[in-house]
């Protein structure tokens, strides 16, 4: 594989990761401005973690995780009564909080000779473990995908069960799913931890793979990007965000085509899309009679 | 110490009223549409780049005075367009429908605007014609910018006349109804989207003249204006309670005074931090904002839903 596949490659599943954290919160019923603040403390947690605690690379990672999940659950937990416009614009402002936050916070040791850790707004640099322990670019980007893969196996069984049909239920209408006896603050409560888990993981495969990383990296961009992903894919199924990533980073990023345009020509697609699909291309009723296409063929056979 | 404190008050007071125009702004079109214009900062900072290209163009050809002016119009000018064309391809075709749809839709043509703008003028720091060539006044110790006095007097002036627009007009009449409940406006025979289109016209000349307050100012005008204006007007929004005006104003104000003193007491760094801090803890805290109202109903507001 040339290096260009694999750095792609790579590219598109760690920013599914932040993708996919948008979209548990979107078939939620939140729209979150912010899920780049649990990448952005992953990537930094892992990085201290691995850099300057001399941690292995597994528990580095799942530091990183841990402490996106505590994040994603503690702004859930404090913004569970919030709704709307209103969660959206609480998780921007916790979200631009944590990166200013970054940009403040210097944490250096000396390792082998050289300054390493965060650096306030110029950045966290020397996050080596990955390629210290042996893993060659190939190896990484067979790591993100078996990870990104789990991720993905992990959101579709849950759709599958009641705790799944609890989430869709409680995006499409709140109010009923009280009634029909889900207890909505905990469901979002919960799903905000999955969520923040899911990008903090990202985030720590992010910072070793770049081996460097600096809080202007988890602006707001990335967020709105996230969210962006999942619509227009389609919040039908997550492979949805997966989609949207592929056509943004895959399709207008990689190719040389539309050199100098290519914000307006992605820009003005996904405006004309989401006026024709607002809920991207595979949405829920696409889903479901592609599932009964499915269905009725086997029962035929 | 009194008048360390007196020229942070009038530091903030004037950072405050630039932010009050772009908070009414945003709460202007959110009442009308109940939708976040995300690309509202961007509209704003293309503006802002046609100012500068015409004094990267034109700028020897006129006399200072002159172009100062000029700059003015065309800044509120290209807000205006700019406006124009988000409302008629992200909100218009999807009223009514998905609102997190029209929300990042707007936001995609966030993206356009702004690769627009850099193929204008380069993405980085562009010169931005100032006001007037005079001197910081000085007045028993105060140093007083004529920008800072002109921010406060031209902000005052808008609010005012947007205030008149609103109390004493047809048209005000008919976007406070809206506002208040679109299934009221539509029993009495309002055209809404004609309304909402006005509105937001009206919502991006004023951001506009917000806009060309703080870039005179500052002198400059960078790409990151986008996202500076964006995030200001929504705490500003935020702050006062969404959807009230008066509450919009008071809210920027606020922004602005606490910015100034949070800079005078921790540092320019802090700065920032205090702001997103401040607004994420009212939100948690008093969901309906400082000013807010007062029997503020989070179930009510979640049935609003996007």
């Amino acid at each position: 594989m040339s290096d260009f596949l694999i750095g792609l490659i790579s590219n598109i599943g760690m920013i599914s990761f932040v993708a996919l954290s948008a979209y548990l919160l979107l078939i939620s019923g939140s729209i979150s401005f912010g899920q780049q603040a649990y990448f952005g403390i992953g990537a930094y947690a892992a990085g201290v973690a691995t850099a300057l605690w001399d941690w292995p690379l597994a528990v580095g990672l799942g530091f990183g995780g841990l402490l996106g999940g505590l994040g994603g659950g503690l702004v859930g937990w404090l913004t569970r009564r919030l709704h709307g416009i209103y969660f959206a614009i609480a998780t921007l402002a916790f979200a631009e909080f944590i990166r200013v936050a970054l940009e403040l916070w210097r944490y250096q040791r000396m390792v082998d000779g050289e300054l390493v850790g965060p650096d306030g707004p110029n950045g966290f640099n020397g996050i080596r473990r990955a390629f210290e322990d042996g893993w060659d670019p190939q190896a990484f980007m067979i790591l993100i995908c078996t990870l990104l893969a789990a991720t993905l196996l992990a959101l579709m069984l849950l759709e599958r069960n009641r705790a799944g049909v609890a989430v869709r239920g409680t995006g499409a209408d709140p109010l009923l799913a009280r009634l029909l006896g889900v207890d909505v603050a905990r469901l979002r409560v919960c799903v905000a931890t999955a969520a923040g888990t899911i990008a903090g993981l990202g985030g720590g495969l992010y910072a070793h793979l770049n081996t460097y990383i600096e809080p202007r990296l988890f602006d707001v961009m990335l967020g709105v990007h996230a969210l962006a992903y999942g619509l227009i894919g389609g919040l039908g199924t997550a492979l949805g965000p997966l989609i949207g990533v592929l056509v943004d980073i895959g399709i207008l990023e990689s190719s040389r085509l539309f050199h100098g345009w290519r914000m307006v020509v992605f820009g003005g697609l996904v405006a004309l899309l989401l006026i024709w699909r607002p809920r991207g291309l595979l949405d829920e009723t696409t889903v479901h009679r592609l599932q009964a296409l499915v269905f009725s063929a086997r029962r035929r056979a | 110490m009194v008048v360390d404190f007196l020229q942070t008050l009038i530091n903030g007071l004037s950072a405050g009223a630039a932010y009050a125009l772009l908070g009414v702004g945003f709460t202007l079109m959110f009442g009308v549409m109940r939708r976040l214009n995300l690309s509202y900062g961007a509209t704003l900072m293309f503006g802002g780049y046609l100012g500068a290209l015409l004094a990267a163009k034109a700028g020897h050809l006129l006399p200072s005075g002159a172009l100062a002016l000029l700059a003015a119009v065309v800044t509120v000018a290209g807000a205006i367009v700019a406006g124009l064309y988000v409302e008629r391809l992200c909100f218009a075709p999807l009223r009514g429908r998905s609102g997190v749809a029209a929300m990042v839709s707007s936001f995609a043509v966030w993206m356009q605007i702004e690769q627009l703008a850099g193929l204008l003028l380069p993405l980085h720091t562009n010169p931005y014609p100032a006001p007037f060539d005079l001197a910081p006044m000085n007045i028993a110790g105060l140093t007083l910018r004529p920008e800072h006095l002109l921010t406060i007097v031209v902000a005052a002036l808008a609010a005012l006349l947007l205030h008149r627009l609103l109390t004493r007009s047809r048209f005000g009449l008919a976007l406070r109804t809206l506002s208040d409940s679109e299934a009221a406006a539509q029993a009495v025979g309002i055209d809404a989207r004609r309304v909402t289109l006005v509105a937001f016209l009206l919502a991006s000349a004023l951001g506009g003249v917000g806009a060309w307050l703080v870039l005179a100012s500052n002198q400059q005008v960078t790409p990151m204006f986008g996202m500076w204006s964006t995030a200001k007007g929504l705490v500003a929004m935020m702050l006062g309670g969404l959807g009230s005006i008066p509450g919009a104003v008071v809210g920027g104000l606020l922004l602005g005074l606490v910015e100034a003193f949070g800079q005078a007491l921790f540092g320019p760094q802090v700065r920032e931090l205090i702001a997103y801090g401040m607004l994420f803890l009212v939100l948690v805290v008093r969901p309906g904002g400082l000013y807010g109202r007062a029997g503020f109903d989070l179930d009510l507001a979640a049935r609003e839903r996007l």
